[in-house]
């Protein structure tokens, strides 16, 4: 076990260090300067442009601004180019932005996927089982975005609230208990929509599991010892059903980052994914190549942790 | 069963705890759920953040807004569009006219070299009533004569040169030029007399101030400019010239939202930061024609003009900077604090930009960009207060989102367009509003071109098209007709001339008189030549578009062979208007209120680069045009407008097809309420002014708590 973590720990470390590099040069080798997002601004001299460039180490060699972009990440220095502010402070805060809509949206999506899958998987080929089936691949093929904007308009429009942002816009005035209620209400449109596909997808998968356990011998023991038909399908197939999900737990985690710049966008929604998205159109690389390391960082964290948990729910696996 | 019952449960409650926030959530209704500072708060959203908050600096339109409530201009205009007070109390106009005794002429008979006779004989002819009738009005006007004795000097002066700059521009050149000036009359006048002169000369003899040479009295230092002496000299010793006057008398009390009071000293200040060329302010072009400004005393300045030009009056409704905060000394204080070099340090480079003090009637408090700037009401005003506490300006850059959150009540204003104030017009929960705009939208024919030369051609090609149908089907009815150049709810637009009628008959027939006739093929013919052009316009433009097709069609049913194309911006800017290549095209033009006409109708505009790109020439026009700028009584401006514009509708250089509205929609809960004098509060509904603007009593404007009724209803 421990030498288990050991070896992996230091695959990760030379995996990220690739990581890394490709990134790195992804976001260099991509065409557009940064020097050039704002080249009708009358402000933008030539001379701007080089104090700009020395300023950001823009004018040294690649594999030395390779070095120094990472000595600054992780000394803490690097500072975002659009506004010369660190780009630790400003991820911290975004992050904590997205992470309540990532929480709320993960707790939809699981809990809301299994009673769905194992209700389809059990009443297979009812209608219930049906339409969760055309539901799901409805949600799946239709784009998120399209979602957003009828949800959006149907739920302004009908009930005349506001949805968009993390609060009311002029709420700072009024009580606590308001303001928590109304950042809760901002919260449920788009960690719905953040929701659907996952639902869409997981309880498909719930469904195939359930379908594959209930089929095996030991469910049929279960039947003929006289179990009820609650205890077999909830104790006796739930449980092995579960198996393959406990793995799929540590892989959500990126999510945090690439599972919301949509939903953010519309929503503007000030997280990380939407933060990622202006800094890609406003070329400004350490916010990119940050949010790139963070989600590599965070991938390999989540299968460091599937591994992991492979390995306790199910002892028959050794690494 | 524990896990079933979890499994069922659980997102049962989940679901529920998220899903009844929505019912502590303000409604567009109910907009004072548990937030009664509500209805004390503006919020307008915005597409554009806003880029420097300084009155002399900016030039978009969202910085515009924010300067607009925190600064005040000297004068602005009222609902009629006619100028009022605002950190100015008061003015008057009045001129001083200067002219050159001239030794070579003679006056009744007799050379008057000594400008004392002169002076006596205007005052003694001003005196005796039998003075010709048509000279009395002149005479009368005279207030003083003073004599400014002759003088010697040197000076330099700037001529374009024979170079020309990366612009395409004539380099200019110095010239130093001696000169010996013979003594001047400086003639003050009650009012603005632009024809003074003219009468003058029915009285010293024609020609008094035409034969005046001053090159007679100058001497060309630098060498080699010998040959222009002519037109140098008529610079630096002009025989007559009109120095309009405007004397502000101030507001006493004023303060700055700092403390500090207002006074001349402040406007004196902004008048020299604009024309300051470190500051590179966009505002520089407005304020040459000033010669100098003079605070007279704490609450008097006095502006000098270099010539008559009317317009000029409007620019001092630009908002005034604090001189104590801004001046050269506050700025070396700032640069030292920040370790900048205060040799380089303009007002450009200061915090003010993003902290505004001014003597608006909304005190700046926050800016954050790209989120939103946040002003309250300046407790102090002037004026007296404006009913809401706090003004918000968000910026909000997606239209669909502005126009939810204006339905969740998160915003009070938004750019509606059109379409969208059309789905709420019948909606009792909003009022609407919808005005003209400053702007009108044309065909423009090339004069210069052969085709194009005779007025009935551009009379039948008018008549030729619809206008009708365009505003009904391009712009929906949110359009209206246009007859001329002028705004169309101004005075200066006379509103009796009749728009082209629709007649594709008598267009015909127009175009037969000049000679164009149908072929065997239905074209239009004249000595074996089609009557063919090309119309164009810039892409990217729907509405013009459109308009480019009807055009074509309309055009092609009375048999001309139009081709039509649609060039990229640059290209069409570039290419095709500023050389003047092309030969019948489709723009816009926005206006200011007043009625200069001169960049785009003098005939002297036509060259290259210039706006009068359709070659318009008409002497009659031309002298208009001059004494329109010229005159400053309102009345006789008017006049000068209704015949130039008669004049440009009976040319029809332009097709003028419609002038645009704008719409706007806000919440019916917010109206106008005001104080009596015993104190009560009235409410009233919001109407838009003669002219248009909704937002003109924008101080007085707060938001209920539920849809209010009007006793008038």
């Amino acid at each position: 076990m421990l030498s288990f973590t050991i070896r992996s720990f230091f695959q990760k470390l030379v995996t990220l260090f690739f990581i890394s590099i490709i990134s790195f040069l992804v976001v260099y080798l991509a065409p557009g300067k940064p020097s050039q997002i704002d080249p009708l601004n009358p402000k933008f001299t030539p001379q701007d442009l080089v104090r700009f460039q020395k300023e950001f180490n823009l004018d040294k060699p690649l594999h030395i601004q390779y070095y120094l972009y990472y000595k600054n990440l992780f000394t803490g220095q690097l500072k975002s180019w659009k506004d010369n502010q660190p780009v630790m402070g400003k991820v911290y805060e975004r992050f904590l932005n997205s992470l309540w809509l990532f929480i709320v949206g993960t707790v939809i999506t699981w809990c809301l996927s299994f009673p769905i899958g194992i209700s389809a998987a059990i009443r297979r080929g009812s209608v219930f089982d049906r339409s969760t089936t055309f539901l799901s691949y409805v949600l799946i093929s239709v784009p998120g975005f399209f979602f957003a904007y009828i949800l959006i308009i149907f739920v302004v429009k009908t009930f005349d609230v506001p949805v968009i942002g993390m609060q009311t816009f002029g709420m700072s005035n009024a009580e606590n208990i308001y303001q928590i209620m109304d950042r809760v209400w901002h919260l449920v449109l788009p960690s719905i929509l953040g929701a659907l596909g996952g639902i869409a997808l997981l309880s498909r998968y719930v469904r195939a599991q359930m379908l594959e356990v209930i089929h095996q011998d030991y469910i049929r023991t279960a039947r003929a010892k006289g179990l009820s038909t609650d205890m077999v399908y909830y104790k006796h197939g739930f449980r092995n059903a579960l198996l393959p999900f406990v793995t799929m737990f540590g892989l959500i985690l990126p999510g945090v980052i690439g599972g919301s710049v949509i939903t953010e966008s519309i929503f503007a929604w000030p997280g990380m994914g939407r933060m990622g998205y202006e800094a890609i159109l406003a070329r400004d690389y350490p916010i990119i190549l940050t949010l790139n390391f963070i989600v590599a960082v965070l991938v390999l964290i989540g299968t460091f942790i599937s591994d992991l948990l492979y390995m306790v729910v199910d002892p028959r696996i050794r690494l | 069963m524990l896990i079933k019952k979890t499994l069922i449960l659980l997102p049962v409650i989940i679901c529920a705890i998220l899903l009844q926030s929505f019912f502590w959530v303000p409604t567009y209704d109910e907009q004072v759920k548990g937030n009664p500072h509500r209805l004390k708060e503006f919020i307008n959203a915005s597409t554009g953040d806003a880029k420097i908050l300084n009155p002399i600096l900016h030039a978009d339109s969202s910085s515009g807004a924010i300067t607009d409530q925190v600064f005040d201009g000297l004068i602005d205009r009222d609902e009629n569009l006619m100028f009022r007070g605002r950190l100015a109390e008061s003015w008057d106009i009045y001129e001083e006219a200067y002219f050159y005794v001239n030794p070579a002429a003679s006056i009744n008979g007799q050379k008057i070299s000594r400008p004392e006779s002169i002076k006596d004989m205007i005052f003694s002819h001003k005196k005796s009533n039998n003075a010709d009738s048509s000279l009395a009005g002149t005479l009368n006007n005279i207030k003083d004569i003073e004599i400014l004795s002759a003088r010697e000097g040197e000076t330099e002066i700037q001529i374009p040169g024979p170079d020309t700059n990366k612009d395409g521009l004539p380099d200019p050149v110095n010239i130093k030029v001696r000169y010996k000036a013979p003594p001047q009359l400086k003639i003050t006048l009650k009012e603005v007399d632009q024809g003074f002169f003219d009468k003058m000369e029915q009285f010293l003899g024609k020609g008094y101030f035409k034969n005046f040479s001053s090159d007679d009295f100058i001497e060309i230092v630098t060498p080699g400019h010998d040959d222009k002496k002519a037109a140098i000299a008529s610079e630096v010793l002009p025989a007559t010239e009109h120095n309009p006057v405007i004397v502000f008398q101030l507001r006493k009390g004023v303060k700055f939202h700092d403390g500090h009071e207002f006074d001349s000293g402040d406007v004196q200040f902004t008048y020299d930061a604009i024309m300051n060329p470190r500051n590179l302010s966009p505002r520089v072009s407005d304020f040459e024609p000033v010669k100098r400004l003079e605070p007279v005393d704490k609450y008097t300045v006095k502006v000098i003009y270099k010539r008559l030009y009317s317009p000029a009056f409007g620019t001092w409704s630009m908002g005034m900077l604090p001189d104590h905060m801004l001046n050269a000394e506050a700025l070396k204080r700032e640069a030292e604090s920040k370790g900048a070099d205060a040799a380089e340090f303009t007002i450009k480079d200061s915090d003010y930009n993003r902290h505004p003090v001014g003597t608006g009637p909304f005190v700046f408090r926050e800016w954050k960009s790209d989120q939103y700037i946040v002003l309250d009401r300046n407790e102090k005003y002037w004026e007296g207060a404006p009913n809401y506490k706090s003004y918000t300006y968000r910026i909000v850059p997606d239209p669909l989102t502005q126009e939810m959150e204006f339905y969740g009540g998160a915003i009070d204003s938004y750019g509606a367009e059109p379409h969208q104030v059309e789905r709420l017009k019948n909606d009792p929960k909003y009022q609407d509003f919808s005005g003209l705009s400053f702007g009108y939208t044309y065909i423009g024919y090339n004069m210069r071109r052969e085709l194009f030369k005779d007025k009935r051609v551009r009379k039948a090609l008018g008549m030729a098209v619809d206008a009708d149908k365009i505003i009904r089907y391009v712009m929906y009815n949110e359009a209206e007709r246009m007859t001329g150049p002028f705004v169309k709810q101004t005075d200066y637009y006379d509103k009796n001339i009749q728009p082209l009628p629709y007649d594709p008959e008598g267009a015909l027939r127009l175009l037969n008189e000049v000679g164009w006739k149908k072929n065997s093929e239905g074209w239009l013919e004249r000595d074996g030549k089609r009557f063919a052009f090309t119309l164009i316009t810039n892409s990217g433009n729907d509405l013009r578009k459109s308009i480019l097709t009807i055009a074509q069609d309309s055009w092609k049913k009375i048999g001309i062979d139009v081709k039509t194309d649609l060039v990229e911006w640059s290209v069409f800017i570039g290419k095709h208007v500023n050389t003047g290549s092309f030969d019948a095209l489709i723009l816009g033009w926005s206006m200011g209120i007043d009625p200069d006409l001169y960049q785009i109708w003098h005939s002297s505009q036509t060259n290259e680069n210039q706006l009068n790109f359709v070659g318009f020439n008409n002497k009659e026009a031309d002298d208009l045009i001059v004494k329109i700028r010229q005159e400053y009584d309102y009345g006789k401006q008017v006049e000068y407008c209704h015949k130039l514009h008669r004049i440009i509708a009976d040319e029809q250089p332009y097709t003028f097809l419609y002038v645009g509205k704008w719409t706007a929609v806000l919440d019916k809960k917010i109206v106008i309420l005001e104080r009596t004098l015993s104190g009560e509060e009235q409410i009233k509904k919001i109407t838009p002014t003669r002219t248009g603007n909704h937002t003109f009593y924008f101080n007085k404007w707060i938001k209920l708590a539920s849809n209010p009724r009007f006793e008038t209803e």
